[in-house]
Formats: structure tokens, sequence, C-alpha cells
């Protein structure tokens, strides 16, 4: 009786810790995944997947401006995030989106060492330190798992066949120098915004304002659409000092109203910048693109130089500066803001010839144009925020260029006659965030658990139509510095299970 | 009506408007968002660029002193400078009114030559197929959402048939000459036969989505108006004396039947201009529906606080207009 006694005591003892390492006596992890309504789909088949794991998760439709302040303000746990970079470096992605304290730091994420490699990679000038101090990045955080790493997705346009010479911009620009249209020379795209907001290169409130203004007016240098940096107004340029770089600029190059582009119109331009209050009041939002510039001084009739108050690398200046178009100084003083913005001038391929901002813009050739004349005789730009009507506007001839294309009308666009669908690799890293400081995800287990819970193959593929790629953290393939070594989490439940387990779930 | 009693009217707007205004000012203030960090977007902005951003548009003051700063450039005549396109408020408004106003009246002229009609077909026949016809499709015309018909049209007509353009207001070929800033009023002005066709051909659907509701509650309206007139004592009384039925329909009938249907009509512009919002967004409109939709998502409060005003002022207009017209209408009125 006795010995029989022991047995079911033993046995007892022995189930509860088969038990307690089946997880029978773990907490479950509970996981509420906010999003934007334009994500519930993606949201529902991702938590679908979580509750496989045994994770009690659940889905949370918000209104964007509702959703991000209380993201910022740290009262959420999980949310899903985009962060749109344009510069084909991680200065603009990784910086914010990583360092301590972050403009789009919304993980909470603080690692000493990621502050101190990202700080060296945007104050050196030397490209091999720079590009092992990103690698450092990728390395840490891929182990660190601030988040769930997510996908880039691809930027999709349409045309019309008889389109040639234009292919769509990672950076969503839309550069028709090239461009030309068999049997007319007229081209009308139909743009995804409902207004570029304003015609002053120094106060442009998106990237479409970009799309537009790109055409009227040049910068120092310009990017072809897979975002090198090439000359444009700047034919070469070098560094002199750690601080220090000398442009030299084009000869020859005159504003749309005859008046000859100067040395001085480059200084004006950026001291418009840099000086607060510098445009009828307002400073340019643009002035921390450049880092820490001091000054841009005239050096001679065809030279300028820009000092740095510190090292700051060569490929941020370039990239910086395709954002920086040069205005007509002379002009702009005369007229005022509001008589620029009336009526914009630069120097550009295109000049603007009527429309406003928010309906549609036409302009004409400009047959002075220093690398000659495009070949287009009159490009429109037509305000078309709503994506049905850009794809209708397509179908029927009336536009030549749609932007922005949703991925579930590609199969319909393709299978029209006279209408080809062309794709950019995207600048956009979309993710799950998770706030790194509060429990459960605290825990880099439980974050290393999420990577691998999640089987990304099929969503991309029913969702986004193959138009997505898989990213192994946050850095785009498109930058600088990308590690291609790094592989994406794999799909692995069992790995999932594993590690929640050790977290305690 | 007396002209003392218009005035009291048009002084009655002044304080409305203004309440609405600052209705506007504080629900906008209620949703959460900053317009700066809208306008940056993803930029790699410092946080000590942000705040100077603020301090210049006043946003990092006290909502009263918000409010005082705007009622004060209003006393001055000022409506403030817009935040994201940095450029008058009341220049944008003027520039995107004209397109709206153009819109609503062709949808009201659509509305009224489709709805008079058929609202006085059914009610002279009534319970015949006619009559049947136009109130399944009135019901229809109603419940409808503009923003799918308008899609709807686009379909048909635009990617179809290839018959109308899909949006805009005018051919981006056609240079006009402002005058005016009514694209119809301008062409003919300046007799500019391609401008004056294509803007037509641009205004039929937009005019149609925008005026599908109101032509159906307008035809009901008609209708059930005309039936009360048509069992009147000075119907039979006109009808005794021999009148023509055309002229008792007509003359008799229609004038009474017309008084709830122009209540209806001064209401229904309410609903037109908010129903703009939804069909210039469709139709790539440049009117004051989509400023104002743009506004509000950029947070951009000043332009949001005018053009909530205008809204307002629009209301109290139609309304009083409304009333003007009642005493035309029906002379009786005035001794009330």
């Amino acid at each position: 009786m006795r010995r029989g006694r022991w047995i079911v005591l033993l046995a007892a003892l022995l189930s509860l810790c088969v038990a307690d390492a089946q997880g029978v006596f773990a907490k479950t992890l509970v996981l509420v995944l906010d999003t934007a309504a334009n994500r519930a789909t993606e949201a529902q088949a991702i938590v679908t997947q979580l509750n496989q794991v045994g994770i009690n998760a659940q889905v949370r439709v918000w209104q964007t401006s509702v959703l991000q302040p209380q993201i910022i303000g740290g009262q959420r746990s999980a949310y899903m995030t985009d962060w749109g970079s344009a510069y084909f470096d991680p200065f603009d992605l990784a910086v914010p989106k990583l360092v301590t304290r972050g403009r789009g730091n919304y993980s909470f994420y603080s690692d000493v060492a990621v502050d101190k490699d990202l700080q060296t990679a945007s104050s050196t000038a030397n490209d091999v330190i720079r590009k092992s101090a990103y690698f450092d990045v990728q390395k840490t955080i891929y182990k660190d798992a601030p988040w769930v790493f997510g996908y880039v997705l691809q930027n999709i346009e349409a045309s019309s066949t008889n389109v040639d010479g234009w292919t769509p911009a990672a950076d969503n620009s839309e550069t028709v120098y090239g461009a030309s249209v068999r049997g007319g020379d007229s081209l009308v795209i139909g743009m995804r915004t409902d207004s570029i907001g304003t015609f002053d290169p120094a106060i442009p409130p998106s990237r479409d304002t970009e799309t537009v203004l790109r055409n009227i007016f040049d910068a120092l240098v310009a990017h072809t659409p897979d975002g090198k940096v090439v000359p444009q107004l700047a034919t070469s340029w070098r560094r002199v000092g750690p601080a220090t770089y000398d442009f030299t600029l084009r000869t020859g190059v005159k504003f749309q109203n005859g008046d000859p582009l100067t040395v001085d119109d480059v200084v004006y331009t950026f001291q418009r910048v840099l000086t607060p209050g510098a445009i009828s009041g307002q400073s340019s939002p643009r002035k921390d693109l450049l880092g820490p510039l001091l000054r841009v001084q005239k050096l001679d009739d065809t030279h300028v130089r820009f000092v740095y108050a510190a090292a700051f690398p060569e490929v941020l200046l370039l990239q910086a500066l395709v954002h920086f178009q040069v205005v007509p100084q002379k002009y702009l003083t005369q007229v005022g803001e509001a008589g620029f913005v009336a009526k914009p001038i630069g120097s550009g391929p295109f000049r603007y010839v009527r429309g406003t901002v928010d309906s549609q813009l036409v302009l004409e050739r400009n047959d002075g144009y220093w690398a000659g004349p495009a070949k287009l005789r009159e490009v429109v730009f037509r305000m078309m925020p709503e994506p049905s009507t850009r794809v209708a506007a397509l179908l029927s001839g009336e536009i030549q260029i749609a932007q922005e294309v949703a991925p579930d009308v590609v199969g319909r666009l393709k299978a029209s006659p006279g209408i080809v669908v062309r794709t950019a690799e995207g600048t956009r890293s979309y993710q799950i965030e998770l706030n790194d400081k509060v429990a459960p995800f605290d825990d880099p287990r439980v974050r290393q658990a999420l990577n691998y819970a999640i089987n990304w193959d099929p969503i991309l593929k029913d969702i986004y139509h193959g138009y997505a790629t898989r990213l192994a953290t946050c850095f785009l393939p498109s930058g600088f510095g990308y590690d291609p070594t790094l592989k994406p989490y794999p799909y692995d439940p069992t790995k999932a299970k594993a590690l929640l387990r050790a977290a305690g779930y | 009506m007396r002209p003392l009693r218009i005035l009291q009217r048009v002084l009655l707007a002044i304080p409305v408007a203004l309440g609405v205004a600052v209705l506007a000012f504080f629900s906008l203030h209620l949703l959460p968002g900053d317009p700066v960090q809208i306008m940056l977007g993803d930029t790699n902005t410092s946080a000590a660029q942000i705040r100077a951003m603020q301090h210049e548009l006043h946003l990092d003051q006290p909502l009263t002193t918000q409010l005082a700063l705007f009622f004060g450039q209003l006393a001055h005549g000022n409506l403030g400078t817009s935040i994201v396109q940095q450029r008058p408020v009341s220049t944008m408004i003027a520039e995107a009114l004209p397109a709206t106003i153009e819109l609503t009246a062709a949808a009201l002229v659509i509305a009224v030559l489709i709805a008079i009609p058929l609202g006085l077909l059914s009610a002279v026949k009534p319970r015949s197929w006619i009559d049947r016809v136009v109130l399944s499709t009135s019901l229809l015309g109603a419940s409808m959402p503009a923003f799918w018909f308008g899609l709807l049209l686009i379909l048909v007509f635009a990617v179809d048939f290839r018959v109308l353009p899909t949006s805009g207001q005018i051919d981006a070929t056609i240079a006009l000459q402002p005058v005016t800033g009514f694209t119809i009023v301008d062409s003919i002005i300046t007799h500019n036969g391609a401008a004056l066709w294509s803007a037509l051909r641009h205004v039929l659907m937009p005019a149609l989505t925008l005026g599908a509701v109101f032509a159906a509650v307008l035809a009901r309206t008609v209708r059930s108006s005309m039936l009360d007139a048509m069992g009147k004592q000075y119907v039979t009384t006109a009808r005794a004396k021999g009148v023509s039925e055309t002229a008792v329909v007509v003359k008799h009938a229609l004038r009474n039947a017309l008084i709830p249907a122009v209540t209806v009509a001064g209401l229904q512009v309410g609903e037109l201009l908010g129903g703009n919002m939804i069909v210039e967004t469709v139709f790539s409109w440049p009117g004051l529906g989509r400023l104002v939709v743009n506004a509000i998502f950029a947070k951009d409060y000043v332009v949001v606080q005018a053009a909530v005003m205008l809204y307002a002022i629009t209301y109290v207009a139609a309304n009083l207009v409304v009333d003007v017209a009642y005493t035309v209408l029906d002379p009786q009125l005035e001794l009330r």
C-alpha cells in the first residue's frame, strides 16, 4: 500500500513536470495588433498565424491620425508601420527609426553600439568605415529584433505602350525630359496626390511636389530612376577638406526668363534654406537634410563652396542636393514669394505655363535648355487622388502615365491592350513595430519568436500579388551599406514556440 | 419680405458663421495629429527644427491664443495664410469657389430638368406604369452612394464608350483666358468654342452624380405636392371654368405645388455642398470640396475654418433665398 502511494505521487509529479514543459502552466502571450484600415487584411492574416503558435492575438483597426499619437506616446504595444527613404542611404531611414529617441523610433529601441555606429556613418567621409558601421548595425538589430521585420513594396505604375523613354523611379519622381510619345508630342501624367502643395522648391511638402518641380527646376545634381547621383547644374565636385566641398558650376545655363544662372543664384538658394524665416517669415523644413552645413559661399564665377561644421559624408551631401532645386535670385527678389509661386521660373527642361497646384499643371518645353530641348512639346500633370479614377483615365486614353497602381488592378491593366505595367524598386520599409520598453516585448526572445512565427510569403503573394520583397532588417537593398548576407528570419513555428517557452509563455 | 427683415436675416448670418468657425476650430484640434508632423512626413528632421516650425505657425500657443489670433486677423478682413501652401486662404478659396459654384449650378439645372417633368408626369397619372418607374428610380437615386455612382458613370461613359472625359474641369491642352474664373462663363465671354465644348463635356458626369440624389428627392416632393394640389378646390374651379387641362396643371396646380419643392431645394443646397466633397474627389474637380478634404487631411486648420465659415454663410443665404422665393410664389405669406 505504502509503495503504491509513492508511485502515484511520483507519477503525479512527473506529469506535472511534463505539463510544465508542455507549457500547460505558462501564461499565454496576449498581443493586440494595431493597424490602419489599409493593412487590415494583412493584419488579420498575421494574427491567424500567431494564434497557431499559441499567441492570443487580435487585430484592432484605427484611423491613422488617432493611432499615431498613441504609438508615439508609448501607449500601444504592437503596430503596423511604414517609413520611406528617398536617400538610397540608411541615413534617413535607420537614423530616425533606430537611434535612441529618434523622430521615427516608434519601438523605443535603444542600443549604445547602434547609436554610435549610426553617428559614425553620418559623420565620416570614409565610405569603408561607413559601410562597416552600417553592417554592424544590421547584425545587431537582426539579433535584437526591435520589431518584426517586414518587406519593401515595389512602386507600380502603368503607362500607355506608345510612351518611350520613361520608367518609374524608385523615389516616385517622374522625370520626363527623355520621354516621348509615338504619334504625339504631349504627355499627360495622372498624379496620385490631390495637390503638389507649392511651387517653391525650398518648402516642398512631399515627394509629389518634387515630381513636378524637378521638371521645371534643376539642382546641382540629379537622380537616375534607380537612385544614382549624376551631374546636373554642377559638372564636378570634390572634397577639399574633411568638412568642405567645392562644386564647379555648368556655364552658359539660362533661366526660363533668359537670365543667366550664376553662382550667386546657387548661394541664394541655400541661404533661403539655411536662414531661419527666410521664406516670407517661414523656415525651410528641409534644412536638416543638409546636415551640419554652415554656409555656402561663392569662390569665383564658376565655383561654389559648401562649408560644414563637422565632417559630413559626400554621399549624403549629394543625395541631399538632389532635393534642392536652384531658384533665380533676381526674379524671386523682384516678384517676391507670392509672385514666384504664382509664376515659377527655373532652369529645367520644361517651363510652367498654366494651372494650379491642386488641379492640373501644364508645362511646355524649354527650347533653350542647356542639355538640348526635350522631345515632348507639352507635359500635363493632373492631380487624381482617387486610384480608380487614375486607372479609368489610363484605360480611356486620357492620360498616358498613371502613378501608384494598386496591386489588385495590375492583372486587369496587363490584360488591356495598349497598356504596360512597370515597376521600380520601392524605398519604403513596412513592418510590425513593437514597444520594446514594456512587457512582453522588452524581452528579445519574445520579439525573435514573433519574427519566426509569421509566414510572410503567402501574405505577400496573396495580398500584394508578389510586388513585395522580404527584408532581413529595415535596411533597403537599394540603399548604401546593405548587407546581402543577412537573410530574413525564416518561418519556423517550432523555434517560435521554443523561444516563447523559454521566455515563460 | 420686407427689406428690414432681409437685413435682419443677413446680419444673423454673421454670428452663425463665427459660431461654426469656433466649433470647427475646436473639433479639428480635438483630433490628434499635428500639421507640421504631417507636412514633414518621413523627412529626417531634428526635434529642434520641428519646434521652430511649430513656433512660427503659432502651433505651440494655447488654443485660446490661437483662436484669438484667428479672430484678430478676421477683424482685419484677413482669413489667414494656409499652413501647408503658405498662400493667403482668401486666394485659395477664390480660386476654388467658381469651380464649385459651376458644378453645383449644373447639378441643380440637371436635377430640376429631370425632377420637375418626372414628378409632374407621375402626379398627373398616379399608379400608372410611369408613376411606378419614377417612384422606384427616385428611390434608387436617393439611396445610391455618390462615390459608387460616379465611378460607375466613369466606367461606362469614359472607359467603355469613351464619349466623356473621366475627370477634371477642362482639357489641359485648351488655353482659356481667365476673366471671371468660371470656366463655362469665361469660354462664352472669350468666344472660345473649343473650351466651352470641353467644359460642358467635363461637367456633365460630376453634375449628374451630384444632382442624382437631389433629383430623386425633388421628383418625389413635386409628385406628392402636385397630387395634393390636383385635389384642391381651385383646380376643380379652374376645370369648371373650362380652362384647358395643360393650363390647369401648369398654371394652377404646379405653381402652388412648387412651394414645398422650393423648400426642399433650399435645404438640399446644404446637401449639395456636402456631396461636393465626394464628387469633387472622384472627378478630380478643383473646387472647394476638394480643398476642404485636402485641408482636413493635412490638418490645415486655417483653410478648414475659413471654408466652414463660407459653408455656414451659404447655408444661411440659401435659406434666406428660399424665404424670399416663398413670398414671390405665394404673396399671402407676406402678410404673416
